[in-house]
Order: structure tokens, then sequence, then C-alpha cells
């Protein structure tokens, strides 16, 4: 595919409360063995695109040991490239450190890279997608933009604060608005793009003149009325891990097999950075019911409805229920979790029962001890 | 001190006929074993872990998976500059008639012109079929100690055992002063392991001369070693102690499998300073299903539990399916054990479907059962 695959962040809107304090959203540990960003990632090479951006806010560190040089993705170590690229200055404010900032300092990769388009997505929406028919339709509508939306009628409860696109009968968008749950079914846009570079360059260029604080979605809200943006609806399953509740939701839900296995398949790998960790123990002690469980893990204990990363120790008599254990924890002997969330490498040897709810999940901080 | 001046060759030609039909379309080193790895996964991941950088691995029967298998050799960090994996299969040479490996010790002759090419000081012949964690680099300090010509890794058997090895006999510095291949009354209880260094100059002299013995089985238990003592070289024994299993039987394989279960096994794959390396494979992690239960049990990703498995191994991308019951069994990658159905004492070997409700093995079995895809 001609086309430069730029993963861009997230805005400020997007908040994964205690987990988002210690790396960027991209490099969340997700669903047992992933983090978030290897979703887009791969749909991005699975699909041929062979030169990717990774557009890094801040943080970089765990992007790098992470993502490596792409080749864990599938991407030619000669014929591809994967970039993690960033700001590398200081911003005097933080407000000023987004994406159109991030691009104009890296302007020069944008401009020499040979392909005559680019897709533009953020790695906080997770969905399976072949870029391929999403090309083919840009192409042959003639449109400037295209953008992916998930037409959803949880829109209420879900998707808060994203995007939502107003279509007219051509899937021309009219309008881009915000979601602020007042509405049951709602267009919400993955704000992933399709466009030329050329186009692209443009657009960036323009917004950084008109605001030093606009956003790439900012520019793009603007020019509607000048440029045909269209919207292509993504059929599937579509999340977005903008906060904690939507985090733990989208990973209890990816837990049912019949779900994960619609973005996981065999002919659509989701490729991830892995450990050599060793399968996992189960002791005679174990009882494990509906639950996705990583390697190296060492089970003596009850665990029900949860997902459990690699490397983790959960010790006789602990209980571990609708929870997320990351990579490295350890639950001790009578420790008894409801709802929580711990963090890596985290110890928890608390006897008193911790107890959240699927709106208020507890998260327990990284290398914490209780 | 130069990072190739050891290179291991590891000897990954044989067919282990004992292991039935698991090996009739792969070699031996490339049968699974842990859920996740094959055989060879534990010399080279050994190779990797002692800082060995160049290794070549010498297949014949059988070795189409086996060859691309270990040329990936990213997968064990074996992909260095100066280093690598090294594919030797038997090849047609200049002024040779072609000729599969003979022996042991001709599959080395038959690739002299590779290990000048590379120019090592020491050469490290080593077995594609044995389960263990071994630091070579010790053992090549101690070889150097020694002032040795060879040092033969040794293990320490019961007596009553020691006739189904090669028995080193040894004086008090442990010297090998003789070698018994599976004697009737054996001396000592120092097997050997199959894992020997030589210093290359002297080695390359000793497989020249043998080439030219027309009686020699060219094997390095049978023909170079009792060539080296008949010259009074010096051999010294390397005693190693911790998990050594040679799993040439479906018993045997069983076996070193179900010794996963136990935590206080002296193999520990869960040991992060020293890791078994294998081929990485991109699926989801396992799920244990709701009325799903799982107890003594060894299970990697991509399986999916929704029966009862007990004292069991499950291999990458296992399906046991409701009500379906898997105890003291073995399920290779793959394998599906269909629903209602109850597997006891077997190995299921790789993509193979057990239907529905039916009844493998039993508790109270002699010996394991085999299940495998019916011969084509």
């Amino acid at each position: 595919m001609r086309a430069l695959g730029i993963i861009n962040f997230e805005d400020d809107t997007a908040n994964i409360e205690g987990l988002g304090e210690f790396r960027p959203v991209p490099a969340i540990a997700f669903l047992g063995r992933y983090r978030v960003i290897d979703f887009i990632l791969s749909n991005m090479t699975n699909s041929g695109i062979s030169n990717v951006h990774v557009y890094c806010k801040e943080k970089p560190r765990n992007l790098f040991d992470h993502l490596g040089d792409g080749t864990l993705y599938n991407i030619n170590s000669k014929r591809g490239k994967l970039r993690i690229l960033f700001g590398e200055k200081s911003f005097s404010s933080p407000v000023y450190n987004h994406d159109i900032a991030n691009f104009i300092l890296n302007m020069q990769y944008i401009e020499e890279d040979p392909n005559p388009y680019v897709i533009v997505a953020p790695s906080y929406f997770v969905y399976s997608l072949d870029f391929n028919p999403v090309m083919k339709a840009h192409i042959d509508s003639k449109a400037d933009v295209t953008v992916l939306y998930k037409a959803t009628t949880e829109a209420k409860s879900r998707f808060l604060g994203c995007d939502v696109l107003m279509l007219d009968k051509e899937k021309k968008v009219t309008e881009f608005a915000k979601n602020r749950g007042n509405y049951k079914s709602r267009n919400v846009s993955l704000e992933a793009y399709v466009m030329t570079k050329k186009l692209f360059i443009e657009l960036v260029e323009k917004a950084a003149k008109t605001s030093s604080l606009y956003w790439f979605k900012d520019i793009l809200a603007e020019s509607v009325g000048t440029l045909d943006i269209r919207g292509y609806g993504v059929k599937g399953y579509v999340s977005c891990l903008n906060s904690l509740p939507e985090y733990y939701r989208t990973s209890m839900e990816l837990r049912d097999r019949d779900e994960s296995v619609s973005l996981v398949k065999p002919e659509w790998p989701i490729y991830t950075h892995t450990n050599d960790s060793c399968p996992t123990r189960y002791t005679e002690t174990a009882d494990v019911t509906d639950s996705l469980i990583a390697n190296g893990c060492v089970i003596e204990g009850k665990v029900e409805g949860s997902v459990i990363s690699r490397n983790v120790t959960i010790r006789k008599g602990a209980e571990v229920k609708d929870s997320i254990i990351l990579p490295g924890a350890y639950i001790g002997e009578k420790a008894k979790l409801d709802h929580v969330i711990v963090d890596k490498y985290a110890i928890v040897h608390h006897v008193k029962k911790l107890e959240g709810t699927d709106e208020d999940p507890v998260y327990v901080k990284r290398r914490d001890r209780i | 001190m130069r990072a190739n001046s050891m290179v291991a060759m590891i000897l990954a030609g044989g067919r282990g006929t004992r292991l039935f039909e698991l090996t009739k379309k792969v070699a031996k080193p490339a049968v699974h074993f842990g859920g996740k790895y094959r055989i060879i996964d534990f010399p080279l991941s050994n190779c990797a872990n002692s800082s060995i950088s160049t290794v070549g691995v010498l297949t014949q029967y059988e070795s189409v998976l086996l060859n691309s298998y270990v040329a990936k050799d990213h997968n064990w960090g074996l992909d260095t500059n100066d280093g690598g994996v090294f594919v030797l299969t038997p090849r047609e040479r200049d002024q040779a008639n072609f000729q599969v490996y003979l022996g042991t010790a001709d599959a080395i002759t038959q690739n002299i012109d590779f290990l000048d090419s590379v120019d090592p000081e020491y050469v490290l012949i080593l077995s594609g079929d044995h389960i263990y964690k071994m630091n070579y680099d010790k053992m090549l300090t101690y070889h150097k100690e020694k002032k040795a010509d060879a040092t033969i890794a040794v293990l320490e058997v019961p007596l009553k055992e020691a006739s189904r090895f090669g028995i080193m006999n040894c004086d008090a510095e442990d010297v090998i002063v003789e070698f018994e291949e599976k004697p009737k009354k054996p001396k000592s209880n120092l097997a050997s392991m199959g894992i020997y260094i030589f210093s290359y100059q002297t080695l390359r002299k000793y497989l020249l001369q043998d080439l030219k013995n027309e009686k020699s089985n060219h094997d390095f238990g049978k023909d170079i070693i009792p060539a080296y003592l008949n010259d009074k070289k010096k051999l010294v024994a390397y005693r190693f102690k911790g998990y050594w299993k040679d799993v040439g039987t479906i018993d045997s394989l069983w076996e070193a499998n179900m010794d996963l279960l136990n935590a206080n096994s002296e193999l520990d794959l869960g040991d992060a300073t020293w890791k078994i390396y294998t081929e990485d494979v991109n699926s989801l992690p396992q799920y244990i299903g709701a009325d799903a239960h799982v107890e003594n049990s060894y299970v990697t990703q991509g399986s999916v539990v929704l029966g009862d498995v007990k004292n069991s191994v499950l291999g990458t991308n296992c399906t046991v399916e409701e009500r379906a019951k898997v105890i003291d069994s073995v399920i290779m990658p793959g394998a599906t054990v269909g629903e209602g159905a109850k597997v006891t004492r077997c190995i299921i070997a790789d993509d193979v479907v057990v239907p529905a409700g039916a009844v493998l093995g039993s508790a109270d079995s002699e010996n394991i059962l085999l299940v495998a895809k019916e011969s084509e």
C-alpha cells in the first residue's frame, strides 16, 4: 500500500487515571500480553504499510523498549521503517505539546517519505481493520479526506468525549461534534484519516499558522466547508480506551473468547514484543474460571472473570474476581480483590478486601506494596 | 578472547525411531516439549546463554522443518554479526563421493571445511535431543584448567541403571582411564551425556585418521574417544549436576513433561536468568472457560480450556472442549480434545483431533498411549 502510516497520540480528553501516569496510553499493558499500540500498528503492517511513524508526546522510553525497530511487527528491516518521533525540544507549556507541533518538528521525515498517501490514526481506539478497502473507497470517492467512524447505539455510556460525525446521505461530513452522552446513536470518529500526503502537510502548516493551540482534529473540523470529507463506517468491535473505566470495560469484554477472536485471527495477527516466558503453571489448589491468562504465571489461588498478564503470581488462598492484573504483580495469600486493576510489579499482601465497581475499579499503583 | 573461540556443533540428524509417529515427518530434535518448546530449543538456548555465537546444526533425517526452524537464529538471539546458526546437511563435494552422515564423528568430518573457515580453538559437540540447562562456558573453563585434549560431560546415574549408558571410568582426578559403551557390569556410575569439548586442531587430526579407517563406525563414543584413550591423550570428565533427560521414548518424553508440574523439579523453565527461547507465536493468551477446571497443569498461550485438565501439559493453540477430561496427559500444539472426550495417560500428537466422546488411554495402563494421525 502506498501510504505512510502515522500513529498519532491522543489529546488530553483521554485520561486513563493511574495507569496513564506511568507511561503514555499506547504503552499501557493490555489484554494479558499486549500493549495498546499493538492493535493499530498491526492493522497497519498487516495492511501492507511498511513505513510507520509513531508520534509520542512524552516518556518515549516505554515505546522504544516495546516497539524496537519494528521487525517484531513484521516490518521488513530493509524495505520498511518504523520511526518513533517526539518533540525534541522543551515546550514552554504542556498545552503547546500537541500533534501539530510534533508534526512540524519532524516535518522533514514526513516530506522525505516516498508514499503519496498518509493514514493517520491514534492508538487508543481498539479494532481490527484492513486499510486496503478503506484506501480503495477513498480513491474511488475522490474525497479529500476519509474519516473512519463507528456507528454505535451506546453513545450515552461509551465513547464519551469522542468526536462524532454528522453525515449527509453521501456520507459527507457536515460537522464534527462531541459526544456528550446525550444521544443513544452516534457516528463516533476513530480519529483515523486517509488523505494525500500533500494535503496532510498543507493542513498541518495551516493549523500551525491559525493557532498555536490547534490539534490536527481542530483544523479538520474547521475545514468541513472547504474540503470534501467523507465517513467510512467500520464494522465489528471498536472500543476507545479514553478512561480507566473504559480500559476496564474493554478488557472485560475482550476476555470473552468470541469477542477477542474477532480481533486476533490467524490471518490477522496482532503482533507484540514477547518476553520468552515459560507456560503458566496451575497448582493443585488453583481454581480458575472464565479468565484470560498470559504465560509465565504461577497460579495457586482462585481467579474468576479476570485478565492476568504474564509473570503474575497468585498465591494459595488469594481470590481475584473481575480484576485485571498487570505483568509481574504478586497477589499474596488471603488477598481478596474484586474489580481491581493491579499495575505492574505491585505486591498485594493486604488481607482486607479491595473492592471496586464497573464504573469505578480500584487502582493499585505500579510497584506499590499494600 | 574472540567470540568464536568455541564453536558448537549440534548433532540433530537422528530420527528417534522409538518415538514412532511423532518422528515420522520430523526429526527428533523438532519434537514438541513442555507446551511451547521444541527439544532443540534447549541446546540452542544453552548456547546463546553461554555466550556461544556460532552454532552449526547437523541435520539429516526429515530435515525440512528442522532446517527452516533453526535457521531463524534471531529466535535464540544468535543472529549476531560474528556468528549465527549454520544448517549443515550432507552435500555433494568436490573430490568426494556424496554420502549421508555415517556416524556422529563423520557428520563433523564432513564439515571440517566449515570449521576451518570459522577457525575455532575449541569445538563443543552437542546432541539435539536432550532436555537440560547447562552453562557450556563453565565447562570450557574447566577444560582449559585441566589442560585436557577433550572434556566429556558426565552425569552420576544410579549404578543399577548405568548399563544403559556410555560409562566413564575415572581416576581420582576425574581423568578418564576407560570408556565402556553400555557395560553389562558397570565399574562406575558416571554416564556420558554426549557433550564433548575438543581442542579443535587435535580433533581435526583424529577425524581425518578416522575417515581413512574402513572398520570405523565414525562415531564419537565408539571410535574417536577410544582412539584418544589409546594414544594416552588427556580426557577428563566434567561432572554435571542438575536436570538432564534423554527423551528417546514415548514414556520418557511423557515423564519429562510431567517433571514440569513439580514445583521442586530441577528443571525450572521460569528462571529468568537462564531462559529457554523458542519460536514466537501470535495467538491470544490462554482462556480458561466458565465451567473449566485446571489443576496441577502447565498450559501455554493460545490454548482454550472449557473442560477439565488435571496433571497435564497443554501445548500452543490446543483446545479442550466442554465436559472433556484430560488427565495425566501431554497435548501437543494445535490438538483438540472434543466435547465429552476423556484422555488419560496419553500423548496427543500435534494437530490431532480427538473426536467428541472418545475415551483414550487408562489410569492403570503400563505405558503411555501415543495418539497420532494415521500414517499416510
